[in-house]
């Protein structure tokens, strides 16, 4: 049996209403914002249930344009964990500012003990990441931030429809940012991302920052970027958020599988699940012994598990500049070693699911 | 006011007779899930790289991100000092403030293009660069240019957005820079459907470096090298410019043609650009140059013409600009330009007989209010 870790094919294999609406397009040669992404936007805004979002041109971007919309700039320093993928740092350093690495708990996320003693004068925002889905602990970095007067952007590019206690990640901070891409479950069709805000301000500010600070045809009010969504890919967004819901509860159930059933493997640890959170297990990853052969093995099985990442950010050779080494942060170094990903999108069936946790039985036996 | 006869531009004309092509190609892209840098995006990177004789072209996501990428790429940043001209698109002066360097501005010539005498006057210690900017789809003077970056080892980053296909000396622009930047913007000659840009470089090392920047810095999936951007051309975006690449020597053949028919027949009453021997310009814009411009903009707008400004404001003059230092008064002929200046609708769709309609309202302007 195949289990693969991606599943486009399966996800577009009945795509003709998109490409309906695409040739529409073509046809009407509207390429750049518009009416299409207005239309997307406020779909977003309304499945995260908060006033405004604004399309750009990648999850990395709604970082980076987050940041310079709070006014991040050259010097400062942002607080954020050394488990995230490499846009979240770039994003910071981008900006001109230094990354502050904490360390995580065992459900992966910034440990929230830890932010307080990494503040310091120059500290300019805390920049939480809902790794995996699983969302971080934003009662505590919220009333952090607000002891401390920072603000909070939420990296929730992995988290779209994750909640705590029926609030959706990406309504706690000041923003919240979003990937659209094609792995993401709100996926389009290249390259895409989205900022929430409740802050008409920001919204405004960010509006200019997409699009070369432009305030009107001919009037430039500060320099800025090109980072827009294309309206090609609001149309495969504004088909796509109807699905949301559905490949989340799929992916709820299969990892709800994994648990059952990975719970009776002594040499596997599944994180503590929070009853008041919703996880959308973006990616499932539990923590194992002998995880190399164990990753050896399920591919030889035919099951396409991976490792999400093996360095932490800290760790790696473009972080040398910030002077950590080995053992600063030993909870997510250790990480690095037992974590791996096995396959939970929505095209899996009970059966593939329960093939790859009967695999991994065998391998310990 | 009457119905629009001649549009300043009109893409769905273009897609009408080539949709049959790209449609099909956007279902590939779909069935093979290869959204990210997929085969289309490195098809079209060689194409355009021996379509402009460069080794190397790098597909990122728009022309802005691509002069952004050559300057971090080339180590120019805080402080640092980029010489450029104040009459580009916004974006160029953006890119420059982007990686925290100054843009230092100076005057042009009668052709919109930085007058390369002016040059040596404005480097100081902190220059680092150059980026002459091909305004219209006309080369700026690349010789003059690239002999004074030499003798003071500057760098020189085109700015092509707007000049796919033209040539200087025989040579394509964005081969004479260490990179030239182009953009395939909708409005531009090679256009896509959305946002894209291209690098086209000749130095391997630069090369590396851009592939890496656009891509988070990875050298594989695990490792950053440095830290770096999310730019990257979509995939399906490739697939239709290259699509497109079979038509661009048609398309900018039949818009030069359209700048000559305007040239021969306007030339009498209002000052127009005109090529000069050792160079091919491809006419992103054709502008045209009035005393009266306003009343002549609106004028052919009431007969059903419609045209535009690059630019109203040259960017010394922007809002933006204000920490800059600059006044009214600094670069007299780009300013002089930003009041008579006015683009006359161009591209491969417009008949002869709009171009000639556009003609004789324009003559028929000027003999009224003589």
């Amino acid at each position: 049996m195949k289990v693969n870790y991606s599943y486009l094919a399966e996800q577009f294999a009945n795509s003709d209403p998109i490409l309906e609406d695409i040739k529409k397009l073509i046809l009407s040669g509207n390429f750049t914002l518009g009416k299409d992404l207005e239309i997307f936007e406020q779909k977003f805004a309304q499945f995260i249930k908060i006033k405004y979002a604004i399309g750009v041109a990648s999850g990395t971007d709604a970082l980076r344009l987050s940041l310079l919309a709070l006014g991040i700039k050259n010097g400062d320093e942002v607080i954020t964990t050394t488990n995230t993928f490499f846009a979240t740092i770039g994003a910071i350093v981008t900006v001109g500012a230094k990354p502050i690495f904490i360390d995580v708990k065992d459900d992966y996320n910034i440990n929230p003990e830890q932010i307080e003693k990494a503040i310091t004068p120059r500290t300019r925002a805390i920049l939480p990441v809902h790794w995996h889905g699983c969302p971080a602990d934003m009662v505590k970095i919220i009333a952090i931030a607000n002891r401390h007067n920072l603000p909070v952007v939420e990296d929730a590019c992995m988290a779209l429809g994750a909640e705590i206690k029926g609030k959706k990640m990406g309504s706690f901070g000041d923003t919240g940012c979003f990937s659209l891409h094609p792995l993401k479950p709100l996926n389009v069709w290249g390259d895409g991302g989205i900022i929430t805000t409740d802050s008409e301000e920001i919204k405004n500010c960010l509006l200019l920052l997409r699009n070369h600070g432009l305030k009107n045809r001919d009037e430039c009010e500060f320099y800025a970027f090109n980072s827009r969504l294309d309206p090609l890919q609001a149309i495969v967004g504004n088909h796509m958020i109807n699905q949301v819901d559905w490949i989340i509860a799929q992916k709820i159930k299969n990892a709800t599988i994994y648990d059952k059933a990975l719970a009776k493997i002594p040499q596997v640890t599944i994180p503590s699940r929070d009853i008041n959170t919703k996880q959308v297990y973006h990616n499932y990853v539990v923590m194992v012994e002998k995880r190399d052969e164990l990753l050896s093995y399920l591919l030889a099985q035919g099951i396409d598990a991976k490792i999400h990442y093996p360095i932490p950010q800290h760790l790696q050779k473009a972080s040398k500049l910030f002077g950590y080494k080995q053992g600063d942060l030993p909870q997510s170094e250790l990480q690095a070693t037992r974590i791996i990903s096995l396959p939970v999108h929505q095209h899996l069936s009970e059966e593939q699911i329960s093939y790859t946790a009967q695999k991994i039985a065998e391998f310990y036996k | 006011m009457r119905p629009i006869k001649v549009k300043y531009v009109n893409l769905p004309l273009q897609f009408e007779s080539l949709q049959g092509e790209i449609l099909p190609v956007i279902t590939a892209v779909l069935k093979s899930g290869d959204f990210i840098l997929g085969s289309e995006v490195i098809n079209l990177e060689k194409k355009l790289a021996v379509y402009c004789g460069t080794q190397y072209a790098l597909g990122v996501g728009n022309a802005t991100d691509a002069l952004i990428l050559c300057l971090k790429g080339l180590g120019i940043g805080l402080g640092d000092e980029v010489i450029t001209a104040p009459n580009s698109f916004i974006a160029t002066a953006g890119a420059i403030v982007a990686v925290g360097a100054i843009p230092r501005f100076i005057d042009v010539n009668d052709d919109f293009n930085i007058n390369t005498r002016l040059i040596e006057g404005a480097i100081t210690s902190r220059t680092k660069g150059i980026i002459p900017i091909h305004l219209t789809g006309r080369p700026a003077n690349m010789h003059a240019i690239l002999e004074i970056a030499k003798k003071k080892k500057l760098h020189v980053i085109e700015d092509a957005a707007q000049a796919i296909g033209a040539e200087y000396y025989g040579k394509r622009v964005g081969s004479f820079g260490i990179a030239g930047c182009f953009s395939l913007h909708p409005l531009k000659n090679l256009n896509a459907s959305g946002d894209g840009g291209i690098i086209t470089t000749s130095d391997a090392e630069l090369y590396e470096k851009l592939v890496k920047l656009r891509n988070h810095g990875l050298k594989n999936r695990e490792e950053a090298e440095f830290w770096g951007y999310n730019s990257r051309l979509d995939t399906l975006q490739a697939a239709i410019i290259n699509i497109k690449m079979n038509h661009l020597e048609m398309w900018n053949k039949r818009i030069r043609d359209i700048a000559s028919r305007y040239q021969q027949n306007l030339a009498k009453i209002v000052k127009v650009p005109a090529d000069q021997e050792f160079e091919k310009a491809v006419y992103h814009t054709f502008i045209i140059e009035s005393d009266q411009r306003d009343q002549l903009k609106s004028y052919l707008l009431e007969r059903g013409i419609e045209t535009k400004i690059h630019y109203k404001i040259p960017l010394h003059l922007q809002p933006a600009a204000v920490d800059l230092g600059y006044k009214k008064g600094d670069f007299p002929k780009a300013e002089k330009q930003a009041e008579v200046i006015l683009s006359l609708p161009i591209y491969p769709e417009l008949t002869d007989a709009q171009v000639d309609f556009v003609i004789e309202q324009i003559t028929s302007f000027h003999k009224k209010i003589k």
